[in-house]
């Protein structure tokens, strides 16, 4: 399209001591942001920082921002989200808006049809030719006919950015795109951009993983409360730099120190499979022990957790404490002494519009029940108020309901449900997705202080430099395979991408 | 936008409960308005009579099914088979009155409500094997077996016509549960057994689902099923059991039936399931589950009967009361929704 015009070293989009308030907190402090035209713009940093906001203001959600925007050469001020488009400023965010039950060609023709207003049966011919025209140029592998629904995650994100590309975009933003998707759409989500880079598009890449930067990104911009904290090339650039830049603290002050001492072996996995997921995974678990498992995300490194805990069927054996565990489910292994953070917090951890207590006590019920069956409420708000204390969750009110908390205190309570529990192997998948920098610091000190006590803890992490630090041993999965073993702190957290990414020589 | 964690705002403790009880007082204060007008209306509405013998105890039966109807729905589910089970628990209590009506009548009494007992729970654990384990979709698994069941009630009673316990003495015996008036406020208040067995079986309803961990587990299953798997909770089994007791709840109101009417006919009830869900929904239990409670579901129950009584009394033909009682829960529904939606922002 028109964007071959722009020459790739230009300038394309300057943002210029942005500021942006919500309420009395400042949600972007002079930021400045800068992206050049074929160019791939990380902007990272934790949750909080200021990513979303800076994304909503290009985006044209908000009107009352300050500071200076320059697109193409012209000073924009973009107030609302149908200016941004036309100017050629698109974002494709983690909830896609593409219309399933419409064909690839209707999607991303729509609002462009040709044809009678009222009858959805326009000119299909002409529709699906430029929809194909679009498509071709972008070398996307998209069937013009087929409903979008039936795509894969990845496939839906090429049909909404050949969409916007229609429409002559020359920025497109993208708002944690790998999120949710598995590690062969991640790999063709990374063509699209690179094909996209090639054209001369400007590109901004969202995320909070810092691990996939490296593939994908020029240059970084790390955010952190509010501020940019600086902009670096990627080339030469040091993961663990990054991780600081981003943390802000001493990494030795946000991680507590190891001081678990593994013990004899508790839990024995062997031969652990699922056709198309993973194959032949066996470890072994020690009390006391952080064994943690590495893996790029799709990986199959959730699949082999929800394995183990009963969630999902597979083949292979379990033995916990000297016996075997016959078919296994959630409510065995939390009777036996397994339990599980999830990965999804709000669909597989919270019990909706129910208080924090009961979210607290729902896997402790069967202990405290005296006679007849009989739940004390005061015994049950009794072992709650504990728990709330321990947790130190805000607010300190049992009876708030779970989904009117922060992510970081949603956790907490998720924490506390397996720590009430008593459970001997505790599995943690992702825990600290998405929760505000001082909760993760408690989560990683709650995590070795289980270890201390003698508890084992199965640690699952896209966050490399948390599973260093924290683990005793890291199982590398990669394409749902374990191909190595490494010992945990002696590992830094480059050599362990590498391996992840089957870089490094590791068979 | 996007990152909404850190933004929302939280509720107060007394926030919270205020709400709550709002919404539990807007009900009692119609069903008390209603009554009022009631009462103005007609003086004999709040006697003795009209409100004990005539209200309460028609109520008890249907009651008894809402009981069961609660759990089902608190955990999420739903049943329409409940009036078929109803019917074919009927047939069954008459079939086997009739088998053992030489043994006496009182081990033909007993393996008759034995017998129905298990029929009924067993009848309600089919809906609940089929929704919680197979994982067939609650409406498509009891709109079917609404139509299965009723065709059983019929097919046991040979093609549709009414059945009668054959012994008049027996049959006399056990229209005792319905006659029965117990003098607890003395002679000229005296209350039926079928208030009896229905409150017995509320204040039991209400410890399962407030004091053990079957209820507890039945509301975690309502509000999110997923997170109640995960956190180890059998949730296949505490939800298959919700219908089972729905079943079971269905055969001890096919009891009060029986005594009350004497015959056992295979097409009664038809829509009574409907009456049911909608006493549960306008108490407050919502479509969905995850809240609501036995007390909520006898203000409902009540609001509608009164609703009932006052239609009666104000001598408005048959033809108007569904358009009421469709009204009525639509308005209620629509409050709390409205509600509900204010106590989130």
């Amino acid at each position: 399209m028109k964007t071959d015009k722009l020459k790739s070293s230009d300038i394309l989009l300057a943002m210029q001591g942005i500021v942006k308030d919500f309420g009395g907190t400042r949600a972007l402090d002079q930021v400045d942001f800068d992206v050049r035209g074929g160019e791939v713009h990380a902007l990272i940093g934790e949750n909080g920082a200021g990513k979303s906001t800076l994304v909503n203001v290009l985006a044209g959600h908000f009107s009352d921002y300050k500071g200076l925007i320059t697109f193409a050469g012209q000073d924009v001020r973009i107030t609302n989200p149908r200016q941004g488009r036309q100017i050629g400023i698109a974002v494709i965010f983690q909830e896609l808006s593409v219309l399933p039950n419409f064909t690839v060609a209707e999607n991303i023709m729509l609002g462009e049809e040709t044809g009678a207003r009222w009858s959805r049966k326009m000119d299909r011919s002409s529709l699906n030719a430029q929809a194909r025209q679009t498509i071709d140029l972008l070398r996307f592998d998209l069937d013009p006919d087929e409903p979008v629904g039936r795509l894969s995650r990845a496939r839906q994100c090429m049909v909404e950015i050949a969409g916007a590309v229609r429409r002559n975009v020359k920025l497109l933003v993208f708002d944690e795109p790998t999120a949710c998707l598995g590690s062969e759409d991640v790999e063709k989500l990374f063509s699209v951009i690179r094909e996209l880079k090639s054209r001369g598009l400007g590109i901004v890449y969202i995320s909070h993983r810092i691990t996939e930067l490296p593939r994908i990104a020029d240059r970084v911009t790390v955010l952190r409360d509010a501020k940019v904290v600086g902009t670096r090339n990627i080339a030469g650039c040091r993961l663990s730099d990054l991780t600081r830049m981003m943390l802000g603290h001493d990494l030795t002050e946000f991680f507590p120190e190891k001081t678990n001492r593994p013990g004899k072996t508790i839990l024995k996995v062997h031969g652990l499979s699922r056709p198309g997921v993973f194959e032949d995974i066996s470890f072994e678990l020690r009390e006391g022990e952080i064994l943690g498992i590495a893996g790029l995300v799709g990986s199959g490194r959730t699949e082999i957790a929800r394995a183990v805990f009963g969630v999902d069927k597979a083949s292979g054996t379990l033995e916990f404490q000297g016996a075997t565990v016959p078919a296994r489910s959630p409510s065995l292994c939390r009777r036996l002494g397994i339990g599980m953070v999830p990965e999804n917090r709000k669909r597989e951890g919270n019990i909706t519009g129910r208080p924090i207590s009961e979210n607290l006590n729902i896997s402790i019920l069967d202990r405290l029940a005296g006679t007849l069956g009989f739940q004390s409420p005061r015994r049950l708000a009794l072992q709650a108020g504990r728990m709330v204390e321990r947790m130190r969750i805000e607010p300190p009110i049992p009876k708030t309901n779970i989904q009117n908390l922060s992510g970081g205190n949603q956790q907490k309570v998720i924490v506390g449900r397996w720590l009430a529990a008593e459970s001997k192997v505790v599995i943690f998948d992702e825990p600290t997705q998405g929760i505000d920098v001082g909760t993760k610091s408690q989560i990683y000190r709650l995590i070795m202080d289980m270890a201390c006590k003698g508890r084992a803890i199965i640690l699952i992490c896209s966050e490399l430099l948390e599973i260093t630090k924290l683990a005793d041993r890291i199982l590398v999965i990669r394409a749902g395979r374990l191909v190595r073993e490494m010992p945990g702190p002696e590992t830094d957290e480059d050599t362990l991408l590498a391996l992840c990414m089957g870089k490094g020589k590791s068979e | 936008m996007r990152n909404d964690d850190k933004k929302q705002t939280v509720p107060t403790l007394w926030g919270n409960l205020s709400f709550q009880k709002l919404q539990r007082a807007s009900i009692l204060v119609l069903l008390l308005i209603l009554c009022a007008i009631a009462s103005f209306n007609t003086p004999t509405f709040l006697t003795w009579y009209n409100l004990v013998d005539n209200l309460f105890t028609n109520t008890a039966a249907l009651g008894v099914i809402a009981l069961g109807m609660t759990f089902v729905m608190i955990a999420g589910g739903f049943d329409l088979s409940v009036a078929s089970t109803t019917a074919v628990c009927s047939v069954v209590l008459v079939l086997v009155m009739n088998a053992f009506s030489s043994c006496g009548a009182p081990a033909a009494i007993t393996a008759a409500l034995l017998v129905t007992a298990l029929v009924g729970t067993a009848l309600g654990a089919v809906n609940g094997v089929l929704i919680a384990y197979v994982g067939v979709n609650p409406f498509v698994v009891t709109l079917s077996t609404m139509l299965v069941f009723r065709g059983l009630a019929l097919i046991l009673t040979g093609g549709g016509q009414s059945l009668q316990v054959a012994d008049i003495a027996l049959r006399n015996r056990f229209n005792w549960i319905y006659d029965t008036k117990l003098p607890v406020f003395g002679h000229d208040h005296q209350i039926m057994l079928p208030i009896v067995i229905f409150l017995a079986l509320f204040a039991l309803g209400i410890y399962l689902l407030k004091f053990t961990r079957f209820g507890h587990y039945t509301y975690a299953i309502g509000g999110n099923e997923e997170a109640a798997w995960l956190a180890g909770v059998n949730t296949r089994r505490v939800k298959a059991s919700t219908y089972a007791l729905c079943g079971f709840t269905c055969s001890v109101a096919a009891v009060i039936f029986l005594a009350m009417t004497a015959t056992a006919q295979p097409e009664a009830h038809m829509g009574r399931e409907l009456t049911v869900i909608a006493s549960v929904i306008v108490g407050g239990t919502p479509l969905g589950g995850g809240s609501g409670g036995l007390v909520l579901t006898l203000t409902g129950l009540l609001l509608l009967q009164v609703i009932e009584n006052l239609l009666t009394q104000f001598d408005i033909g048959a033809e108007y009361r569904p358009v009421v009682t469709g009204l009525i829960i639509v308005v209620v529904v629509t409050i709390d929704v409205l509600a509900r939606r204010r106590g989130r922002t």
